[in-house]
């Protein structure tokens, strides 16, 4: 064992973050900027708007998640929509959002399809200002992270065939397929899910880049005021927004106590629940291909219409089509910024696989606790506090504005979602097959590449692909620490989301959403098995 | 009680596993099916709870009570199972796991019911522990208990002493056989082991994919 292993993720990746989180402890004591905070006159219908965004979205993903995970039959739908959950997962949210947009937005596919008539329907539902629009979004966006995380659950070793086990033996004691469903599967199912759970909540409650396009305004999310307090050019509007930041996290913090609390009181009633008898509950399937169909649906339209909008200079209000394309809008997506995410994100990815796997082959897997706590904490904090926190780090370092510096912004997300996905295959990895090979005179080094990296290909390459599409889809951090010296692909379409420009915007956002999706499935091609 | 199956035959993607074969089992009695591993015995189980999956198929019919039980979905069958595993629910206590298969009514009978069975099964007291704390012998006993708490008007047994180690199973054989004939609930069981059999019981060969006497 070496630990000089360790290096490279805890100089890189551990110990910025902790300094990033440890510089906001100042903040904390800063009276003047609570000051300002508390007699901020939007703070507290921001706030509400927050959580209720961030609270509901959660909820309506994971009923429809559940619906689905339950509600269709073991068969080849089952396992397709692994495929398109992954898919899903690839598209950035900001490319989703303006997508949305374009759906519902008055003169949007939406109306053209369902309302027609010769000038658009006076609605208002991009930026409404309940937050509506924002909601739905999100909660369709994280629809495929909550379906992966429970597909990862619900095969994880030999879990398939003992769930398949255990519901025959329910059906045997008189429970039908929703009942065993809802009283065997469910509630280990949903204490798995609790971290994914608790990180969907809390970047719903945060995000910055899906609410500048498709938040309320008057008052907007308590995160957008954040953004622009932390944008301000004066000191102490800054010092605000940090102070903000921290309640905000309080708050968050402060509701998830109170669900747990809540849960653990009605632990009794629940069970009394589980054990009532039988029940000839049915599995509903109708509303799960239902939800299934409209989630997968928006998605792909939302997809769809960056494409047609792209090519369309001109498209009248009710036209199905536009008149005409032309190349023109993509031709104006600057290469120098295309270049500067993509090389970023590659970069990011191949250095978190790196470290990650350098850390596992040098650290024995009781070590793993503290790096997955750290990374699950990256995710579980509002990335306005972690990237907040990183500015001040920074600043003084004469890293803003630097590409390392933007490296290092990419880098903290991406390491913690590779650590996350890589933890469980590495270890799960059967030593006895490098054991093996070592025993026919292979040398340490060639068993690892001969043997051991070509049966993790499929996880390693995986993981390098989640870590590209989070590095590309960096707004906050990136923005925060770019320090208008740089630009990439999402600080270019939020900007160009607020402005005029349709066919632009949806170049940005395709140029976004494009990259991923192949990075997703070249992961997929170059990982298959030699054979099944 | 009884259990009947009308010239019932199993068979994967066309080739005939059991030919065609008719049998009566009265209430409390119990029937063993013999035959080599992969021989289709387990598939007949699972075509008489209800729960076929493709590739197999199946014909003929099967009569609980004399009522048809074709097209019944499995909970609907109420017929008790034993597998393998014991198959209790992890993440529910040993009484919530007797309770999860109890027909349902005022809380207070059930639990009693639930400490009652615990009782028979000389596990009294044990209804608050999570099952991974008990010995496998203990966890054979509640899946036994579960089952028949369950009120089944059959049970099927699909090999249910194979995983138990040689000393355990023949207190466990006499302990399920004479819970079984006491209920006088018309049971069907499957196995390899020809110690399984028990003393009083017919026994029927699988091979060749016929069912013979034996």
């Amino acid at each position: 064992m070496n630990r000089l292993g360790a290096v490279p993720l805890a100089l890189l990746w551990a110990l910025p973050l902790l300094l990033s989180l440890a510089l906001l402890v100042p903040t904390a004591l800063d009276g003047a900027a609570w000051a300002l905070a508390l007699a901020h006159p939007q703070l507290w219908p921001a706030l509400a708007l927050s959580l209720a965004t961030g609270g509901l979205s959660t909820l309506i993903a994971l009923a429809i998640s559940l619906l689905l995970l339950g509600g269709l039959p073991r068969s080849r739908v089952w396992h397709r929509l692994q495929g398109v959950a992954a898919a899903g997962l690839a598209i950035p949210h900001l490319a989703f959002a303006i997508g949305f947009a374009f759906l519902i937005m008055p003169s949007g596919l939406i109306a053209r399809l369902l309302i027609g008539g010769d000038a658009p329907p006076q609605w208002v539902s991009v930026q409404d200002p309940w937050g509506v629009a924002l909601t739905l979004a999100l909660a369709l966006k994280e629809v495929p992270f909550l379906l992966t995380a429970g597909f990862a659950v619900l095969s994880r070793g030999d879990a398939a065939v003992r769930i398949k086990a255990e519901a025959q033996a329910a059906a045997s004691l008189g429970h039908a397929p929703g009942s065993a469903f809802l009283r065997i599967v469910l509630p280990p199912l949903l204490r798995e899910l609790r971290w994914p759970l608790v990180i969907v909540f809390v970047y719903g409650a945060t995000v910055v880049d899906m609410a500048l396009v498709l938040g309320p305004t008057q008052p907007p999310t308590l995160a957008v005021v954040i953004w622009h307090a932390l944008n301000n050019a004066e000191a102490g509007v800054n010092a605000m927004g940090l102070a903000m930041t921290l309640l905000l996290t309080a708050a968050l913090a402060l509701i998830l106590a109170g669900v747990a609390l809540i849960l653990r009181l009605g632990r009794q009633a629940m069970h009394r629940l589980l054990t009532a008898g039988p029940s000839p509950l049915q599995t509903p399937r109708l509303l799960a291909a239902l939800a299934g169909l409209v989630t997968v649906l928006t998605v792909s339209f939302a997809l769809f219409i960056l494409v047609l909008l792209s090519l369309a200079p001109r498209w009248p209000y009710p036209a199905l089509l536009p008149p005409a394309v032309d190349l023109s809008a993509w031709a104006s997506v600057p290469p120098a910024t295309l270049w500067l995410s993509l090389l970023l994100s590659l970069a990011a990815a191949a250095v978190a696989v790196a470290s990650a796997v350098l850390w596992f082959e040098t650290h024995g897997a009781r070590h793993d606790r503290w790096a997955i706590a750290l990374a699950l904490a990256a995710l579980a904090l509002p990335q306005l506090a972690s990237a907040g926190g990183q500015y001040k780090l920074l600043l003084p370092l004469g890293l803003t504005g630097t590409l390392f510096g933007l490296f290092l912004a990419h880098l903290t997300p991406v390491a913690a979602y590779v650590l996350i996905v890589l933890a469980g295959p590495y270890r799960a990895f059967d030593r006895r097959y490098v054991a093996a090979a070592r025993a026919l005179a292979a040398s340490k080094l060639s068993a690892w590449r001969r043997v051991k990296l070509p049966l993790l290909k499929a996880p390693l390459l995986t993981a390098t692909a989640i870590g590209f599409a989070v590095s590309i889809a960096q707004f906050v951090p990136a923005q925060l620490i770019a320090a208008g010296r740089f630009s990439t692909l999402p600080m270019e379409a939020v900007t160009l989301a607020s402005g005029g420009n349709r066919p632009l915007t949806a170049a940005f956002a395709l140029a976004l959403a494009v990259p991923p999706l192949l990075a997703f499935l070249a992961a997929a091609l170059l990982g298959r098995p030699r054979w099944r | 009680m009884a259990l009947r199956l009308e010239t019932v035959s199993v068979n994967l993607e066309g080739h005939p596993l059991i030919a065609p074969f008719s049998l009566a089992v009265a209430p409390g009695e119990i029937v063993t099916l013999m035959g080599a591993s992969g021989s289709g015995k387990s598939t007949l189980l699972s075509f008489i709870a209800g729960d076929l999956e493709s590739p197999f198929t199946a014909a003929g019919n099967v009569r609980l009570d004399g009522v048809t039980l074709d097209g019944l979905p499995p909970e609907k069958r109420r017929i008790g199972r034993l597998f393998q595993d014991d198959l209790l629910f992890p993440h529910l206590t040993v009484a919530e796991n007797l309770l999860f298969g109890m027909p349902r009514g005022p809380r207070r009978e059930r639990l009693a019911k639930a400490e009652a069975a615990l009782a028979e099964a000389e596990l009294s007291g044990f209804g608050e522990r999570p099952p991974n704390t008990l010995s496998g012998g203990q966890r054979a006993r509640v899946a036994l208990m579960r089952a028949l708490v369950a009120e089944p008007h059959a049970m099927l047994l699909d090999e249910p002493f194979n995983k138990l180690d040689a000393a355990l199973r023949q207190t466990m054989r006499s302990f399920v056989f004479e819970h079984i004939a006491a209920r006088r609930i018309p049971c069907l069981m499957v196995t390899h082991d020809q110690g399984d059999v028990p003393a009083s019981g017919r026994l029927l060969l699988l091979k060749d994919a016929m069912v013979t006497d034996a």
